[in-house]
Order: structure tokens, then C-alpha cells, then sequence
């Protein structure tokens, strides 16, 4: 049995659109995720009980469960909840913001705490409020120091965009599987779709290194 | 002693059971340059660190400028009339060094930017590193660092300055150079609290020395008497080990 390649190229409109799906679903899911990361990560190390616990407990419940189990509550339980169906990709989407946020929570509030504390006394006692030292000491000074486990996370968040099919959402592995089912084709498809996820996260981790070099202070 | 810029009253401050600060009470005047001193431990640090409320103590109450610290409800207007220096530069390293100087008068106190820069370049020219202000931090030795610092902390036109060991991280040569910003300081008249074991600077600069031990205040003294007849034994001791060290 040879190779046939064509099944690619004749399927090829079908499985960009999966996977655009999927690129947006990633995008969208990071650039809502992290900044919600932030102000969890910043309620967990806050002196105020009434914020870090909360934020404590929001972030263990999430990280001890799996993907696949937010994603099922959200679709299965938000439209009973709003009393109307949400759609297939707003609520694998919610899912997704809520879940990774934890994870981001986890690596901001790392990186917050890998700068000095002397940073922020420094800059509070120049009479700068705790927001604005945060958002003009030590969260710049973080965030370089979390620029690798950003990238990683951000490589998880697209492999993550597979477990959207299990509610239907038409990501690429599921265009995928749609045409392997239809062409019989599996070999060539699910290598082609190793190919583009292996491409996708090596563009990725590229620009994330050079991010990482740009930010790069004298020390 | 009429009007002091800084009046602490009974201060107290425990980290857990470890009382740091123990019923500490004395006031310092405007245009007074003061050293504190004493053995680690015996609660220098800790007592400067109150009086921009960096430390949250339990006791008393510290008043600066008339006010009460314990009752203030603007903590950062407070500090900006508070200058301090720390052990470890803490200059901001992803800033250039003008930035780091214009940053806190631009962001608390509103400065238009050029307006800051001139104050900015004419502060660094001051403490002789004017030709440094593109650099970032980590390209400048110790001790232009501390004096970056120093700039830093003048920019907000403080009352007070507070200088936490601001020579200890230093290699020695560079330690003069600090100095010497500091002593120019003390003579323009800026109200200074500093916690050093620089005692040649502290028996040339001070105006009163304090020594702590134990966290409280055993000795205060004006600097000729501190150092030719200490009272309290604890100051003898500590006197004689500093001085004679070599």
C-alpha cells in the first residue's frame, strides 16, 4: 500500500478551517487567561485572607481536575444554568479561559515571587501605591523571568485545543478525523496532522525565544 | 527641642514573639543628621523601616511632620516625603538609571516628564554621575549604583532621608564616594537618619549618635561625648570592639 498524499491536498480548504478553529480557540483562551492569571495570581499573595483564599482554592479545585471534565461541565452544565444553549465553541472556550487561568495564576504568582522583595520596598517607598509598583517594578521584572514557562504553557493551551472535540467542536484533529473516516486515508492524515502541530509549537517556541532575547536586561 | 520632623513614641514592633522594637521613644529636629548604631540584631533597621511604615508595628505610634503614621490613611504621599536608601541599592534593573530617578515623580507626584528629567539630570550630576543616566543599573559599579539611589530617593524633594547600611554591600574603595554624598547632604542641611558602622563618617557627619541594643535605644548622645565617654556599658563595649578592631 503506497502513500497518498493527494487526500491532503484535496481536503486541504476542510482542515485549515479546523484548523484556524483551533488556533483561535488557543489565542483567544491565552490572551483572556493570562491577565485573569494575573489578578488570581495577585489574590493569592495578597496579605488579605478574604482574597487569598478564594483565589487559593479556586486554583487547586481547577489544576486537580482535568481539561476534559471543565470542558464537560461548562457544556453540559452552563445552559442549564443560563436556560439557553451557548454554542459549541463559546462554551469549550469558556472552559478554557477558566481552566488555563489557574495555570497562569500558578506561574505568574511564581515569577512575582522570584523578585526581590526589596524591588517592591523600594518602590513603595518612593510613594508609589502597591498597584502602580506592580505594575511598574515587579511585574516587568517578572514577567521575564516567567517569558519560558509562558511559552510552554501557551504550547499546552494549542495541543490542549484537541480535547474540544469530545463536545463536537470542529478543531483540527476533528476535521482530521472527519476526513480520515470519509477518505480512509488515516496514515497519511494523522501524520500530516503531527506535521502542523509539530510546526505550530515550533513557530511558537522560536518567537517565544526571541521575546526572551529582546527582554533581556543587563544585570 | 521644639517641633520635631520625626517624634517615635513607645514604638513596639514583634516579628511572631521576637520583639524587634521594645517601648522606643525619641524625636529628632530638622537639619539634624543622625547616626544609629549598634550590634545586629539590636533593631536599627527595623526602627527605620518604621518610620515610612515598611514595617507594620504593633506599639505606639511613630508622628512625622505632625502626623500621625499609625492614623494615616495615604501611605504613599507619606513616603514620598520620606526618602530612603537601602543595603542593596534596589535600583530597578529593566530601567535605565534616568528612568529610575524620574520614575516615582512622574508616576506619584504626576511631573511632566521633562520636568522630571531636569531634576533627574541635575541630581545625578550631584552625586557625580551625571554621565551615566542611559545606563541600566547593572552597568554601573557599587557604588554609582548607591549613589543612583541616593538621586532616587532626592527626587521626591524629601524631608527626611533614611539610609539603611547604605555602605555594607560596597567594596571599600567605593564606600568614600557614598560617603561623600552623604556628608554633602548632612552639610546642606537635609534631616538624615542613618544606620551605619561607618564610625569615622559618624564622629565627622553626626550630630547625635544613637546606639540600640536589644531592640532599644541604650544610649543618645551628641557625637564628641558619644565617643569620648560613653555611659551605658553595652556602648563601651561596642565602642571599644569597633574602634579597636585593627
Amino acid at each position: 500500500m503506497g502513500f497518498d498524499w493527494a487526500v491532503i491536498h484535496d481536503n486541504l480548504p476542510f482542515l485549515m478551517r479546523g484548523l484556524w478553529n483551533s488556533v483561535q480557540l488557543a489565542a483567544i483562551t491565552v490572551v483572556l487567561s493570562f491577565p485573569l492569571g494575573c489578578i488570581v495570581a495577585l489574590g493569592r499573595i495578597s496579605r488579605r485572607r478574604w482574597l487569598r483564599y478564594p483565589a487559593t482554592m479556586l486554583v487547586h479545585a481547577l489544576r486537580s481536575n482535568p481539561l476534559i471534565l471543565i470542558v464537560f461541565w461548562f457544556f453540559f452544565l452552563v445552559p442549564i444554568l443560563t436556560g439557553r444553549p451557548v454554542g459549541d465553541f463559546a462554551s469549550v472556550l469558556a472552559a478554557f479561559v477558566v481552566f488555563f487561568s489557574a495555570y497562569f495564576a500558578e506561574i505568574v504568582r511564581s515569577g512575582i515571587q522570584s523578585v526581590r522583595r526589596g524591588q517592591l520596598e523600594a518602590a513603595l517607598s518612593t510613594g508609589l501605591t502597591y498597584a502602580q509598583a506592580m505594575r511598574f517594578i515587579v511585574l516587568p521584572q517578572a514577567l521575564r523571568s516567567m517569558t519560558p514557562s509562558l511559552a510552554t504553557e501557551c504550547v499546552i493551551v494549542f495541543q490542549g485545543t484537541t480535547i474540544a472535540y469530545v463536545v463536537g467542536m470542529r478543531e483540527f484533529l476533528h476535521t482530521t478525523f472527519l476526513v480520515t473516516e470519509r477518505t480512509m486515508r488515516p496514515v497519511e492524515l494523522y501524520l500530516f496532522a503531527a506535521l502542523v502541530y509539530f510546526v505550530v509549537c515550533l513557530a511558537g517556541s522560536i518567537f517565544a525565544r526571541r521575546l526572551e532575547g529582546k527582554a533581556g536586561i543587563p544585570r | 527641642m521644639s517641633d520635631p520632623l520625626v517624634s517615635i513614641r513607645n514604638l513596639g514592633l514583634r516579628y511572631g514573639t521576637f520583639r524587634a522594637l521594645e517601648d522606643v521613644s525619641a524625636d529628632f529636629s530638622r537639619g539634624t543628621c543622625i547616626v544609629i548604631c549598634g550590634p545586629s540584631g539590636s533593631g536599627k533597621s527595623s526602627l527605620l523601616r518604621c518610620i515610612n511604615r515598611l514595617e507594620e508595628f504593633q506599639d505606639g505610634d511613630v508622628v512625622f511632620d505632625g502626623a500621625s503614621l499609625r492614623a494615616c490613611r495615604d501611605l504613599p504621599r507619606l513616603r514620598s516625603e520620606i526618602g530612603m536608601v537601602f543595603q542593596h541599592f534596589e535600583l530597578y534593573p529593566h530601567l535605565s538609571v534616568l528612568d529610575n530617578v524620574t520614575l516615582a515623580p512622574r508616576i506619584a507626584k504626576g511631573k511632566p516628564r521633562q520636568e522630571a528629567e531636569e531634576t533627574a539630570r541635575r541630581l545625578l550630576d550631584r552625586v557625580g554621575i551625571g554621565d551615566q543616566a542611559g545606563k541600566f543599573p547593572g552597568e554601573l559599579s557599587g557604588g554609582q549604583q548607591q549613589r543612583a539611589a541616593i538621586a532616587r530617593a532626592l527626587a521626591l524633594e524629601p524631608k527626611l532621608m533614611l539610609f539603611d547600611e547604605p555602605t555594607s554591600a560596597l567594596d571599600p574603595e567605593m564606600i568614600a564616594e557614598v560617603l561623600r554624598v552623604m556628608r554633602d547632604l548632612a552639610r546642606n542641611g537635609m534631616t538624615m537618619l542613618v544606620v551605619t558602622h561607618e564610625m569615622a563618617f559618624a564622629r565627622e557627619v553626626a550630630d547625635e549618635i544613637v546606639f540600640m541594643d536589644k531592640g532599644r535605644i541604650v544610649e543618645r548622645a551628641e557625637t564628641a561625648r558619644f565617643f569620648s565617654a560613653p555611659t551605658a556599658p553595652r556602648a563601651r563595649e561596642f565602642l571599644d570592639r569597633i574602634l579597636h578592631r585593627l
